[in-house]
């Protein structure tokens, strides 16, 4: 059994990361069009020279992480919440926040602030783009760390409870180690549905808050462009490091 | 005030300002006329609405959901055992968990460009299908309902893993152990004890793959070749090209509407909702 | 550089010393790489420079008269739409000196006679690509009807493209609003779409350099891309397997075109840049890298032979009198557009 799914798993990530492969290897390609010609790094010269790419990227992580940051530690706790005393409007409205299509969030959002806007001497910006993403993001932790805790016992915390715990105690010392694999996970797919958003964040955005992905769809509106396969490589292969450089540190 | 109303406090704001707010925009829009280049005019209406009450976007409603349907039963097969195989890794299970997502940090345009690299009639698996002799002819594997499936698993995969592996992390090994001791073989074990077990990772993951799959629009045009439209595609066309921005509120809200009811159908008695 | 040109530089690059700067919302890759540096240096100006992938994206952005832009690329048919709800600036004309560069046919265009609202800037066709090895040249529109390129064409993903073509192949103009004209395109796309392998815009290029794709209707622009990369040299001359044609029953003509938003406060700054971009040296730089044709006639006096002779860029007088410029659709029209465009895809 356990054989059989190490097996299955290879296969697995294989399926996840070919296309990955691929862009990467696109990336060292000489020939502007997907037909491989030969071994070249111009596209990263290109990514290098491009300032509107470097800088959107940067803007991406930004609000990457804020936004994650932001949406973890608030969902985490409306999840413990929602568990604790249930609040049918409160997952009424997360839940409708999945299913409103993202184009209807991102206009109605825009209408939003550009009404509020015409009090307050404001604009579209950083700030706009991380409140909508912390926003649609929200739902994702929610779902999740919600999940594990339906098969919590309760009489755990209850017991913490009894020998003297303060209410916020026995969720801080029983209840959140338990469970964070669940805010691990959460955390991830708050990070992945906000660097990969394009259709809220290209409304909400302003001058100064250009995106990666507003930067490649726009870009990709004329085909591939082998400096998107570079820029991507370059930040998949950062943020690859990044997990490996603290799994060791984890573990020493 | 209780910590848990605290708790919920946070969330509630969010909420009110994202969620809450841009819906009473829908709904108004929806009530009100188009304007001429987009955007909405008086006089109010619910011409939107009765608009919905036609054949083709029952077809187009019926059809989205099915493909939904199929990516997500998909998704489940395919992403159970993943989540079985990092659960019970052990020390490594972060690292595990890391690279099921990091292919998702790419943009989302860039995967599908490189799918279709694969996919086309002069694409790899085309190439060395016919290097090898097994074909003469390619095959289609683009532009067709099987490739937007393709493509909306691959998307969505990590959406059922992370939760499923979220449930999963806790299940006791010696559980497993005694119900092998016991007498019962793998698959009555995976059916008796494990799924009954993560039953709330399983319908998580099902929310968090199913309700994007429906809301859908580029995976369809980029890999099926815009041939069909799907809800998703209806809604996008009427905020851009067509510029009916109230008729585009009304199918969302239908949309909404329906997403909602079978949620509601979908939880067993007294449930929570989420 | 006259006297004149040299004061009001230095008059706007003082203006704007404090700080200040210029928002430019552009579609991707339509300026050449140096054409905003130069810019910047020469007027000491800073330029915000972003890109947007689609008109209505645009458009939802401008429309609350808020959103920190200056200068926007809108095309023709937009023109009058958006200088209706009051979006655009009056252009000063003793601000652009060089607009007399522009070409003859772009000195009055259709949507903006006076050249009061907006300034041409690029233009082009919508055509059909092959590849040459198909052994016949698909020359007008209904030659897309043809049983033998079933699962080998592509038509772009765009409602007014498609009915074009239709609407052509049955001899109205392809901005009809005619409910009984638009009907009988649909049935042509109808009886077309067994044929279709898929609906495709700029990313046919690719397919059709690969040669997953034996025709094609594209944009000018695409086709140009694609011709120059599936060409190879042979005795010093570029021989390409693909070509384009402009079909017989006449086909659209788009133009982008440059305006200035009533809400920017930085007007005189924006006209500088739009008559920077009026310069024929500085227009040709940008045809040179994007492939299209630029509005900006004295450009073409320093383009390479090869771009100016170009037939796809630049084709006769005679082929162009064929073209038909996109207008903007009634709601009625549009409406009744997206309903049938719905059916043609369900």
């Amino acid at each position: 059994m356990k054989k059989g799914l190490a097996v299955y798993a290879v296969f697995a990530y294989a399926f996840l990361h070919v296309p990955l492969l691929i862009l990467a290897v696109f990336s060292f390609n000489s020939s502007r069009f997907a037909v491989w010609q030969s071994f070249s790094l111009q596209w990263y010269r290109a990514v290098a020279d491009d300032a509107n790419l470097i800088e959107s990227s940067v803007n991406s992580l930004i609000i990457a992480i804020v936004a994650t940051l932001a949406a973890t530690v608030i969902g985490t706790l409306a999840a413990y919440g929602i568990w604790k005393r249930g609040s049918a409007w409160l997952s009424g409205s997360l839940y409708l926040s999945l299913v409103t299509p993202e184009i209807v969030t991102g206009a109605s959002l825009l209408a939003l602030f550009q009404w509020i806007f015409r009090f307050a001497h404001l604009r579209l910006g950083m700030h706009t783009v991380i409140l909508a993403h912390v926003g649609f993001s929200l739902a994702y932790v929610v779902v999740v760390v919600l999940a594990r805790l339906r098969s919590y016992d309760r009489t755990l915390e209850e017991a913490a409870l009894d020998l003297g715990a303060t209410e916020f105690g026995a969720f801080w010392r029983v209840t959140l180690p338990y469970l964070t694999p669940a805010i691990a996970a959460a955390a991830m797919l708050a990070f992945t549905v906000s660097i990969d958003d394009y259709v809220i964040t290209s409304l909400v955005a302003g001058v100064d808050s250009q995106t990666l992905p507003m930067v490649i769809y726009a870009m990709a509106r004329r085909g591939v462009n082998p400096a998107l396969n570079a820029v991507s490589t370059l930040v998949v292969f950062g943020l690859g490091m990044l997990i490996m450089l603290s799994e060791r540190l984890r573990k020493t | 005030m209780k910590l848990r109303n605290i708790f919920l406090q946070p969330t509630a704001m969010l909420m009110a300002i994202t969620m809450l707010a841009p819906l009473a925009i829908i709904v108004v829009y929806s009530l009100l006329t188009r304007g001429a280049y987009g955007g909405v005019e008086l006089p109010w209406t619910i011409e939107n609405f009765t608009r919905l009450w036609d054949p083709v976007y029952g077809i187009i409603f019926l059809r989205s959901f099915w493909i939904a349907a199929v990516a997500t039963a998909l998704c489940l097969v395919l992403g159970f055992p993943l989540a079985m195989f990092i659960a019970r890794s052990g020390s490594r299970k972060n690292l595990y968990l890391s690279l099921v997502i990091l292919p998702f940090w790419t943009s989302f345009l860039i995967r599908t460009y490189a799918w279709m690299f694969l996919l086309r009639d002069t694409g790899i698996i085309n190439s060395v299908l016919q290097a090898l002799g097994i074909i003469r002819e390619p095959l289609p594997l683009l532009y067709n309902d099987g490739a937007v499936i393709l493509g909306l698993v691959y998307g969505f995969l990590p959406f059922m893993v992370l939760p499923l592996y979220a449930t999963l992390e806790r299940l006791d090994p010696s559980l497993l152990e005694a119900a092998a001791d016991l007498g019962a073989r793998p698959w009555d074990t995976l059916v008796r004890v494990t799924l009954p077990l993560c039953a709330p990772g399983i319908r998580a993951g099902a929310i968090l793959v199913f309700v994007p799959c429906l809301g859908t629009y580029l995976t369809s045009d980029l890999l099926g070749g815009s041939k069909t439209v799907l809800i998703g595609n209806l809604v996008q066309n009427q905020f851009t090209a067509s510029r009916d921005w109230p008729f585009g509120a009304a199918l969302s809200l239908a949309l909404m509407a329906v997403a909602m009811l079978l949620l509601f159908a979908a939880r067993r008695n007294g449930e929570e909702l989420l | 550089m006259n006297r004149r040109t040299f004061l009001l530089g230095a008059a706007t690059a003082a203006a704007c010393s404090r700080g200040a700067r210029l928002n430019v919302f552009n579609w991707s890759d339509y300026v050449a790489p140096d054409t905003v540096p130069n810019f910047e240096r020469e007027f000491g100006l800073r330029v915000r420079y972003g890109t947007y992938e689609s008109i209505p994206e645009m458009l939802a952005k401008v429309m609350s008269g808020n959103s920190g832009w200056d200068v926007i690329f809108p095309s023709a048919e937009y023109i009058q739409p958006m200088r209706d709800m009051g979006l655009l600036a009056r252009l000063n004309h003793d601000w652009l000196p060089n607009l007399s560069n522009l070409e003859q046919q772009f000195q009055q265009p259709p949507w903006d006679p006076g050249l009061d609202w907006s300034v041409p800037y690029m233009h082009g066709a919508t055509g059909i690509v092959y590849q040459k090895s198909l052994g016949w040249e698909p020359r007008a529109w209904s030659d897309l009807w043809d049983a033998r390129l079933a699962g080998k064409l592509t038509m772009l993903d765009d409602p007014p493209e498609v009915f074009a073509a239709c609407l052509k192949t049955l001899g109205y103009s392809l901005n009809s609003s005619d409910p009984t004209q638009l009907k009988a395109a649909q049935q042509r796309a109808i009886a077309q779409k067994p044929l279709v392998r898929a609906y495709l815009n700029a990313e046919v290029r690719d397919q059709l350099v690969a040669g997953d794709v034996a025709v094609a209707q594209a944009w000018a622009v695409t086709a140009a891309q694609a011709i120059a990369a599936a060409s190879e040299r042979s005795d010093g001359v570029s021989v390409s397997k693909l070509a384009f044609s402009f079909p017989s029953e006449g086909f659209p003509r788009y133009a982008d075109n440059v305006a200035i938003l009533r809400e920017s406060s930085r007007q005189e700054a924006a006209h500088r840049f739009i008559d920077y971009l009026l310069r024929p040296r500085v227009a040709a730089a940008i045809v040179e890298t994007t492939h299209t044709a630029a509005c900006n006639g004295a450009a073409q006096d320093y383009l390479p032979e090869a771009l100016r002779s170009d037939p796809v860029l630049y084709p006769s007088a005679e082929i162009l009198s064929r073209g038909e410029w996109f207008a903007p659709q009634s709601a009625a029209g549009q409406r009744l557009r997206d309903r049938l465009w719905t059916e043609i895809k369900t």
